[in-house]
């Protein structure tokens, strides 16, 4: 057998794993790797970020479009450690990323060498699985199970260190297949849940379906809406489900948590009996635990098992794959009709809908409102763009009104809530989706944490659209200053510098929108460029987010105003 | 109240790490802890870890100890 480097060992794994495209910044310990990489050119689009927090961010925007793992690799040392905000985020959303880090060689490990850092003892809590590689032997069959663990079960980010020994030696290179098997689980009484799961939803008066990211993680949209259609049943969606049915849907109620929307939370403690699926009841989602839905049956259904009875105990607990169990649910469920129950999702809405809704998205004087921004988005793209948002008010105020009518269409950092995640996800995610329109919103503070990859997309010539909902503010620490600590606004004043002068820096067309009428008019310009475009959009300073649930209550605490 | 854990994993650097990280999460301190390998040929290792936790959440963390890769199984029992 021909004898190759562990680095060439390492490009023929990764496409051997289906790696069309890696976000990467090289440095001193990936060096040889970075040189076969050069031979692969034509196969591996290799996408240069400007801080490696932005290449694990930007896997991640990509593989929740690409719906494969998407893959960053970065050098040793600080090249290794600035990966770590985007693999924390990875885990806490279950998205698949594999991240390949450089390591000084296998003798110096351990001596403080140049540029080392103990990256494997540093991301063993963030990481599903982390391996560090010290022989090139190894990397065929390190490599085929990184991918599978990243992409099997729960899905998660999983980081690979290889030692710069490693790249250099060389070893035999085997093409076939290189299988992975890890421990399955077998519940005897799967059978026996399914028709119990099934008998409570149709014995339910009123039954309700909560949704999260694991629909779209198992591509389980269609089964979900022809679930919810034959039982005529009411769904509510965490933030990272929210696109897994569309927004117009007659069954869609709306949002879960504390920004979410009235009816949904007011209602779970009017339920009977609630199907959560591929959702793990957050603590933004429950709010006070121990007043969750007292009152309900809950049939939990989550792919990794160490989720079920670990916020809320379940009446029902199921470890499946939401796809798979929604196939075999709606066989057993009878055709309803839940309008009555339906209607109270309604009068919520009305209530809604007046004291808050109507005046954000149609207000008639003052500034501009992030509400506003989004609606003139959604109707303008008619629902059918990529939003990929950043951490913040913007965040929750894009959630509540882009109308979503396709699946993968809402990208955001749920659960670690990383500011500086949208603009380099929003490179990954139109890498993966180069048709769809791909547009980020994103805060003025958030901006400035991860504004260098402006960069990345003038180098790709990348047509993203780029959006700053500009209050001059941390507008949520803003907000709970306001509401919950007296009004001391501590730090949360930001002095901004120009951004049209920053996008003019990277060749980005850009515009400054001030007065609501050039609002309508700056959009269509944006959604019209050819190339990417950015929008700093000054709002309304002290606008605050409504409805909310306050730290601590209970989700039928929730307040309008 | 005091629990012995019974872990069967891979015997592989880094596991014993993994374990401690979901024990460390929650602010649990290690009493006892013997680990051995029990099958060279397979690379098993065998852990046996003793710790005081309240028992309604022995039941959560044990399957966060058994959902590791590493981990082969994992179990608990109530300890003397």
């Amino acid at each position: 057998m021909e004898k190759i480097s562990g680095a060439q060992a390492l490009m023929k794994s990764l496409l051997r794993e289906g790696v069309d495209t890696i976000f990467g910044y090289p440095g001193g310990a990936i060096m040889p790797v970075y040189d076969a990489l050069y031979d692969y050119k034509d196969s591996i689009r290799h996408v240069l970020v400007r801080h490696e927090q932005g290449a694990a961010h930007a896997a991640e925007g990509y593989s929740r479009l690409a719906g494969k793992p998407g893959v960053c690799m970065v050098t040793s040392g600080p090249g290794a450690t600035n990966l770590v905000t985007g693999i924390a985020d990875a885990m806490c959303d279950s998205i698949p990323i594999v991240c390949i880090t450089g390591q000084v060689t296998e003798a110096a490990l351990g001596t403080d060498a140049f540029q080392e850092a103990p990256i494997i003892g540093i991301v063993t809590p963030v990481t599903k699985w982390c391996y560090q590689i010290t022989n090139a032997a190894e990397i065929p069959h390190i490599v085929a199970k990184a991918f599978h663990i990243a992409n099997a079960g729960r899905k998660g980010p999983v980081l690979i260190d290889i030692t710069k020994n490693a790249q250099f030696e060389l070893c035999e290179y085997d093409d076939s297949v290189q299988t992975v098997k890890l421990k399955s689980r077998h519940d005897p009484y799967y059978q026996k849940k399914l028709q119990r799961a099934a008998a409570l939803l149709n014995n339910a008066k009123r039954p309700y379906v909560l949704f999260g990211h694991g629909i779209s993680l198992s591509k389980a949209e269609n089964e979900l809406a022809q679930f919810l259609e034959k039982g005529g049943l009411p769904a509510a969606s965490t933030l990272l489900g929210l696109s897994s049915l569309p927004k117009s849907h007659p069954l869609h109620m709306g949002m879960l948590g504390m920004h979410g929307n009235y009816g949904p939370n007011k209602l779970t403690n009017k339920a009977d009996v609630i199907l959560a699926i591929g959702m793990r009841f957050d603590d933004r989602v429950t709010g006070k635990i121990s007043a969750y839905a007292p009152q309900a049956k809950i049939i939990h259904v989550d792919i990794d098992y160490a989720e079920l009875d670990k916020v809320i105990p379940a009446e029902v607990a199921i470890h499946a794959d939401a796809k798979e169990f929604l196939a075999q649910l709606t066989p057993l469920i009878k055709h309803k009709n839940h309008s009555a129950w339906i209607a109270e999702f309604r009068k919520f809405d009305a209530e809604e809908k007046k004291v808050v809704t109507e005046a954000e998205l149609y207000p008639k004087a003052g500034e501009i409102t992030m509400a506003e921004v989004v609606r003139l988005v959604s109707e303008k793209t008619k629902g059918k763009a990529v939003i990929v948002a950043d951490v913040g008010q913007h965040q929750m105020v894009a959630a509540r009104y882009y109308c979503f009518e396709n699946p993968d269409s809402y990208i955001t950092s749920g659960g670690l809530g990383t500011m500086g995640f949208a603009l380099p996800a929003s490179i990954g995610a139109k890498i993966a989706g180069p048709k769809r329109e791909v547009i980020a919103i994103i805060g003025d503070g958030s901006f400035q944490m991860t504004l260098q990859e402006l960069g990345t997309i003038m180098q790709e010539k990348l047509s993203v659209k780029i959006i700053i909902l500009n209050n001059r503010h941390l507008g949520m620490v803003r907000q709970w200053q306001e509401m919950f600590f007296e009004e001391r606004y501590s730090f949360v004043h930001m002095e901004n510098p120009n951004f049209n002068k920053i996008a003019d820096g990277y060749s980005i067309p850009n515009e400054l929108v001030q007065e609501r009428k050039d609002l309508s008019p700056a959009l269509d310009r944006m959604l019209s460029a050819k190339g990417s475009y950015l929008l700093d959009i000054m709002v309304e300073r002290d606008e605050n987010v409504f409805p909310m649930i306050p730290s601590g209550a209970a989700v039928d605490e929730i307040r309008l105003k | 109240m005091r629990y012995v854990l019974t872990i069967k994993s891979e015997n592989a650097p880094g596991t014993l790490y993994r374990i401690a990280g979901l024990l460390l999460r929650k602010k649990i301190n290690i009493e006892s802890l013997h680990v051995k390998e029990v099958d060279r040929k397979k690379h098993i290792s065998h852990f046996t870890i003793e710790i005081f936790l309240a028992p309604h959440l022995m039941a959560k963390l044990i399957k966060q100890i058994d959902r590791v890769v590493e981990v082969f199984h994992a179990e608990y029992k109530r300890s003397a």
